[in-house]
């Protein structure tokens, strides 16, 4: 029996192709190749024979004198050709020259007419070279040459002729606006050369005439020699007037390319740069528009000089250089146009129609392009809002705020057993006083203040509070629920405007004393329910302070009380007056605070706690809705379900802590002027737009990174998820790469890099981690070094620490699928640029499930009227599992769900964060290689 | 136009009017050729009857295609080379697309053009549609150039293709797909998935039309029925590959054109529908058929295959020609039975063999969006950017593996791994994708393999 191994034998494996006879005898030339790819041939190979290394353009000239001729490639210099041969080619693509158009003296006429042709563009090709091309023939006018006119064209040359075809339109379009300026500059050159020669012929006229007038005097008027000039005369006076008219056809031209909104040749912006030390003075006029104006009467220096009517044209004389034939200005605008198109269409086809579908398709999807998108696909925030069509509006479908997965109701008394009220000072950004200020009810030392004050850091901290070292103060939901029953409603009296929507209440500040000495704080004006829309942005894990391995217990201070259905929410309406009062406790001044709606408070919050969520006949409040729930589901999935009354790290990851931040930019800001200096720079790239290019470059430290660092799902589930990483090292190299490295994993990234601060030498505050995500920390020792250590070591529960030196990362567990396709330390892909296109991917695909997730309908809402919160709740958890996503990777997708709401309702003005800045307490564990 | 400018026509100038169907964008095609002692010369004009859309002349046709030789006496392609130039003359306000190749006539060897003369207003709408005419027109070239060694009238052959491109072109102008389609007009605007076509066969639909690099034929007897599914595939195509595509016509006038990325087809009073073998195997890419009214989706081979098959088909039929005793003896749609070395398969269309998880996963997911409010359309944009990503990274990472090309590519299963595609309609659409952006591919990381597999069988065969 024969088999495959057998029949093997047959065939020449090396060489299979080769060793297809085809039977029919038809000769070579007639037929098809019936293997795409002989020999060493492959998809790339198939430019390969060409006899230069990469695209350039070609300026050619059909010479009067030598024919077709090259004039200059862009790029410059024998390397952008090779050996190929530019005079062969220059040949070629002349001869295919299609300018019927008559110029010269038309029939009829008997002075010059000149005809403003039209360009033409053909596309051709040498396959034997392996050389194609997009020809962009011009006429351009010269008053020396044949006719007036010079041929020139200018052909983009490539080794791959699909891609000249698939770009044809773009190339041109780019073609056509460089053709156009250098048409531009030539017209302008081509007057200034009729004005000077009429100046001649004037000069000449006027010398003639005295001439002639003494000759008639001397000899009379007959004589041989007045005649002579006579006749000379004449001809000068023919020659002014053919002048004249070619000076009007040349200035009088419709210039009906500039009225082409799309057309700019010049702009004024890069005159400066452009117009260099040999830009007459007349570009100046130019620049102003005044080109082609008749009427724009030019007074260049210039002496005329004595000529004869008629000039000879001779073969010996030299023509005028391009550059000569333009005026300067336009000439090196042209060149700067051309080097933008070589950089444009430079490299492979797939990249650049890769790029163009991106664009197109990143257009259509504004409202998530923020996330992890270059920011010139997003920076124009055009109606982001676009969804919203007639009554129907993608408000509807937006997710309550909070973004607490599920979890139980927690009664109110569950929270005030643990949490004590803390007095906190509020002081108002704005210096407005008394009334906005907060009543405490009780009153705890701001220790956090003192501190910052000790420090003298930041002035902005004044009223921040702190226990010590052990104390951090943030706003936490549990406060928050106790806080709904302690409203001050002589506060929440002041009501700037009647349709205020948003309600403000005063709250007492609870905080909770655990074992582990940390107490959770909330502030009181600085913390509305609105603002507890968002707690998974910005979530800290606490940590226990003795080791990595964290004591899960200590949620212990939690007490969960499942059969309390108090609910703390309310709809809370946009629209007030802001009304700064109050500082938060973590020392952020300048906390925006919206006066309540006493109405709509008194509605929301009987007895002074908001028990009701509205339903949806509030739909275009719903993305204003505060959700408290907790799911008790989640807490018997814990393995320590068991315990009674202790509550899941998943549940104490859902208790979070939030604090509004969204107006806290300006304050942000001044505490970083008064900081350090490094704070006010741009962050990351100094000030430039974070480019493809740049995270490309980033893409090789990155896969260095999962490679080296087994702990790399953890470190980039932290930037996912919103928890702020911290680099920490004493070189700054290998900091700044590290950084440069991850930030292709953070969402949000901001238009310049403002979520990642690459290197910092100077204590942080809480309000930094709203803003930055990712942190170069340097490490030194030195006094300013102690006191970022200082900071750090304050702050270090709240953010993973990933120490450069030591090679350990400091952060909460992960356990998900999501991080494994992510981050692969096994991954086979060789380099940087590839394997950003596969973090890119893998990000536009998670982008999509949180779009998803966000405005899914039904999701969000309850279905029928009898289905509470803990059922909406649990439906979202289970969509997310359903979508294949466990535990952590719904933080990522809540999270990331947040800052899509954000931008959604907010827009980037003040760039996309979530208003609220929240924690969550989770385990943390130290990593080591 | 005016011609008085222009050189006078040879009286010799042969002219076919060609009866096209509505408005046709096409002024004229034009044979011309190098007459080593008068230039170039102008053979043949094919010119649509019916209204002119711009006043040509005969003098401007025949100005125009003589202009397209100019410069060949330069031309030093290889002998069978078939050279593309394109033409857009502002001047006159036309474009051409012209195509060059030498062949023997009266004895010489000399350089001719087909050309194919469009209103300048017609360029956006010519372009996306070029390669389809280019690639027709070479291969008609080819039969042409055997024709002429033959000393035969390559005209009738030329005839035979330059008609069906005009009919192309004209079909297009009325019928084609816009490059913004409303998602009103298609399946994703359902209510729930399964509202309006069955959810497994929209899921095989889509997904075997993704595998086949977005070629599909839709054929129904419903013409609405058809043209919704025609425009929801379109979805999933780029703007000028819709543009490429064409909705059926409710009388059911049109045939199938290779080369379409999508096209409707309407079956017959009798419910059959003719599929045109030659017409298919010529596209430049596998196909789909879908069949909206037994809702079955069937697909031929991937893409190496697809070309294999293809060039051997294309090689028996020049053969045939080659071997063609008189200028009767062969019609061009008839050539292959003359040919006994080569028995094609004529069953071409398979069961979709490989299910996939994106589209799945896409479909499963786009429905539970509320419809009307844009959030589908912007949800298949992210899908469709998630697919030319992955394309993109595929392609790179093939290209870092094989140094471009210059070692054989042999981590399919690590490619497979590190990019999330064990999936095998996973690989296969994003490998669609991929070959889309750089042409062989299939064959270049699958081919050697199958044409080793096709050897076997063929020496086993010839046991």
């Amino acid at each position: 029996m024969i088999g495959s191994p057998d029949l093997l034998a047959f065939t020449k494996e090396n060489d299979v192709v080769d060793s297809y006879v085809e039977p029919s005898q038809l000769p070579e030339e007639f037929s098809v190749p019936l293997f795409p790819y002989c020999g060493n041939a492959n998809p790339w190979s198939k430019t390969s024979y060409a006899k230069f290394a990469r695209d350039f353009i070609l300026i050619s000239e059909f010479s009067e004198q030598v024919g077709p001729q090259p004039l200059l490639t862009v790029p410059d210099g024998p390397k952008a050709c090779g050996t190929f041969d530019l005079n062969y080619f220059s040949l070629r693509i002349m001869s295919v020259d299609y300018q019927a158009s008559f110029v010269g003296h038309p029939p009829g006429c008997s002075y010059p007419k000149l005809n403003f042709v039209e360009d033409s563009k053909v596309v051709l090709g040498d396959s034997k070279e392996g050389a194609f091309a997009y020809v962009h023939h011009l006429t351009l006018y010269d008053l020396e040459a044949r006719g007036f006119v010079r041929p020139f064209c200018m052909a983009y040359v490539s080794a791959d002729e699909r891609k000249i075809m698939r770009q044809f339109l773009q190339l041109s379009s780019e073609f056509s606006k460089a053709s156009e300026c250098l048409k531009t500059g030539n017209r302008k050159a081509f007057a200034n050369e009729i004005e000077k020669k009429l100046k001649d012929l004037e000069y000449t006229r006027a010398v003639l005439h005295r001439e002639t007038e003494l000759q008639k005097l001397n000899n009379g008027c007959y004589s041989t020699q007045a005649i002579e000039k006579a006749n000379e005369l004449a001809n000068v006076e023919k020659s002014i007037y053919e002048h004249k008219d070619l000076l009007k056809q040349i200035t009088s031209y419709p210039n009906r390319k500039m009225k082409d909104p799309e057309f700019l040749p010049y702009d004024s912006d890069s005159l400066v740069e452009s117009a260099d030390l040999h830009r007459d003075p007349e570009s100046e006029s130019v620049a102003r528009g005044e080109l082609d104006d008749p009427t724009n009467q030019r007074r260049p220096s210039y002496t005329p000089q004595l000529i004869k009517a008629k000039s000879a044209k001779c073969f010996d004389k030299r023509l005028k250089t391009l550059e000569e034939l333009c005026d300067l200005y336009f000439f090196h605008q042209t060149m700067d146009q051309l080097k933008q198109i070589e950089k444009t269409f430079r490299g492979d086809l797939c990249n650049i129609y890769t790029n163009q579908i991106e664009q197109a398709l990143l257009k259509k999807q504004k409202v998530t392009n923020f996330l992890f998108e270059d920011f010139s696909t997003w920076e124009e925030d055009e109606n982001v809002k676009q969804f919203c069509s007639g009554n129907e509006c993608l408000l509807d479908n937006l997710p309550p705020p909070a973004s607490v997965p599920s979890g139980e109701p927690l009664s109110l008394d569950s929270y005030t057993s643990c949490v004590e009220t803390v007095p906190i000072k509020m002081e108002p950004e704005t210096g407005e006083g008394g009334p906005q200020e907060v009543e405490m009810t009780d009153s705890i030392p701001c220790e956090i203040a003192q501190d910052n004050l000790d420090e003298g850091t930041d002035a902005a901290m004044k009223g921040s509070l702190s226990s010590g070292e052990s104390i951090e103060v943030l706003g936490t939901e549990k406060s928050f629920k106790a806080q709904g029953s302690q409203v001050n409603s002589e506060n929440m009296a002041n009501v700037p405007s009647p349709q205020l929507l948003r309600v403000r209440r005063r709250t007492v500040t609870k905080r909770a004393n655990s074992e582990d000495s940390i107490e959770v704080l909330s502030t009181t004006d600085s913390i509305i329910p609105e603002d507890l829309r968002a707690s998974y942005p910005s979530a800290i894990h606490e940590e226990d302070s003795t080791d990595a391995v964290e004591d899960r217990t200590s949620g212990q201070m939690f007490p969960v009380n499942p059969g309390t259905d108090v609910q703390d929410e309310c709809v809370y309406k946009t629209g007030t007056s802001v009304q700064v009062d109050a500082t938060c406790c973590m020392g952020q001044e300048g906390l925006a605070y919206e006066e309540p709606s006493p109405e709509l408070a008194q509605e929301c919050c009987a007895n002074g706690v908001v028990k009701q969520e509205p339903r949806p006949c509030c739909q275009r409040d719903l993305p204003l809705q505060v959700d408290f729930v907790l799911d008790d589901a989640n807490i018997c999935e814990d393995p320590l379900a068991g315990l009674s009354h202790e509550p899941n790290p998943t549940y104490l990851l859902d208790e979070t802590s939030r604090m509004n931040l969204d107006d806290l930019s300006d304050s942000t800001s001044f505490m970083s002027a008064s900081t350090s200096s490094d704070r006010t720079c741009s962050p990351f790239l100094y000030g430039s737009p974070v480019t493809v290019k740049q995270k490309k470059k980033a893409g090789q430290s990155a896969i260095r990174f999962i490679r080296q660092y087994p702990f790399a799902q953890q470190a980039i589930f932290c930037l996912l998820s919103g928890r702020t990483l911290v680099v920490l090292g004493t070189d700054e190299g290998t900091v700044r790469k590290l950084v440069s490295a991850l930030t292709i994993y953070l969402p949000n990234l901001g238009k310049y890099g403002e979520s990642v601060k690459p290197w910092l030498s100077s204590p942080f505050h809480l309000s930094d981690l709203q803003n930055w995500k990712l942190i170069g920390i340097h490490k030194m020792a030195s006094p300013t070094g102690s006191s970022v250590l200082h900071s750090l070591k304050r702050y270090s529960r709240y953010v993973s620490i990933l120490d450069a030196d030591n090679k350990t990362l400091r952060c909460p567990p992960y356990k998900g699928t999501l991080m494994e396709r992510l981050v692969d330390h096994r991954t086979q892909i060789k380099r940087g640029a590839t394997y950003f296109l596969h973090v890119q991917s893998m990000l536009t695909q998670l982008c999509a499930k949180a779009f998803l997730f966000t405005f899914c309908h039904h999701l969000h809402l309850p279905i029928n009227g009898g289905e509470d919160d803990d059922v909406v709740a649990t439906r979202r958890m289970k969509f997310l599992h359903h979508l294949g996503y466990d535990q952590d990777d719904c933080h990522v997708l809540h999270f990331l769900s947040e800052l899509i709401k954000c931008y959604y309702l907010h827009g980037s003005g003040k760039g996309v964060r979530p208003p609220v800045f929240g924690f969550s307490y989770v385990t943390s564990f130290v990593y080591k290689i | 136009m005016s011609s008085s400018s222009c050189p006078p026509q040879s009286p010799a100038v042969a002219k076919t009017e060609v009866t096209v169907e509505g408005e046709s964008p096409v002024l004229a095609a034009t044979f011309a050729y190098w007459d080593n002692i008068l230039g170039p010369r102008v053979r043949h004009i094919w010119v649509p009857k019916g209204p002119p859309a711009l006043t040509l002349g005969d003098g401007d046709i025949t100005f125009l295609a003589n202009h397209t030789l100019n410069g060949e006496i330069l031309r030093s392609a290889e002998s069978g080379a078939v050279d593309v130039k394109f033409f857009v003359l502002a001047e006159k306000g036309v474009v051409i697309v012209s195509l060059i190749f030498d062949g023997d006539l009266k004895g010489d060897r000399n350089t001719c053009a087909l050309s194919i003369i469009l209103p300048q207003t017609e360029l956006d709408f010519y372009l996306p549609l070029h390669a389809v005419c280019v690639e027709r027109l070479k291969h008609i070239i080819r039969k042409g150039r055997i024709w002429m060694q033959k000393g035969y009238n390559i005209v009738s052959v030329l005839t035979s293709e330059i008609i069906p491109i005009m009919d192309l072109l004209s079909s297009m102008k009325t019928h084609s797909l816009p490059e913004d389609i409303d998602l009103k007009d298609t399946v994703m605007n359902d209510d729930d998935i399964g509202d309006s076509c069955h959810e497994d066969f929209l899921h095989k639909a889509i997904s075997s039309h993704l595998q086949t690099c977005g070629c599909s034929m839709v054929v129904g007897s419903n013409p609405d029925k058809v043209n919704k599914m025609v425009r929801t595939l379109c979805l999933f195509l780029t703007p000028s590959e819709r543009r490429c595509s064409r909705l059926c016509k409710a009388d059911g006038s049109f045939h199938y054109d290779a080369g379409l990325f999508v096209q409707g087809l309407l079956k017959d009073s009798t419910g059959s529908f003719v599929l045109p073998f030659r017409q298919v195997l010529y596209s430049p890419y596998p196909t789909t058929h879908i069949d909206v009214d037994v809702n079955t989706v069937k697909q031929m081979p991937p893409c190496h295959e697809h070309a294999y098959t293809q060039r051997r088909y294309m090689c028996a039929e020049l053969s045939a020609l080659w071997k063609a005793a008189s200028e009767e003896d062969v019609a061009p749609d008839t050539i292959i039975h003359a040919d006994e070395s080569f028995a094609p398969d004529l069953n071409i269309f398979q069961d979709v063999m490989h299910k996939d998880t994106i589209v799945k996963s896409f479909l499963d997911e786009v429905f539970l969006l509320k419809p009307g409010l844009m959030l589908r359309s912007t949800y298949l944009a992210q899908f469709l950017l998630l697919l030319h990503r992955k394309a993109l990274t595929l392609l790179k990472y093939i290209e870092d593996e094989t140094q471009k090309g210059k070692k054989p590519f042999r981590s399919l299963r690590n490619l497979k791994t590190d990019l999330d595609l064990m999936t095998e309609g996973d690989l296969s659409i994003i490998m669609a994708l991929a070959e889309k952006l750089k042409v062989g591919l299939h064959s270049f990381v699958f081919g050697k393999p199958f044409y080793t597999s096709v050897q076997e069988r063929d020496v086993l065969m010839s046991f």
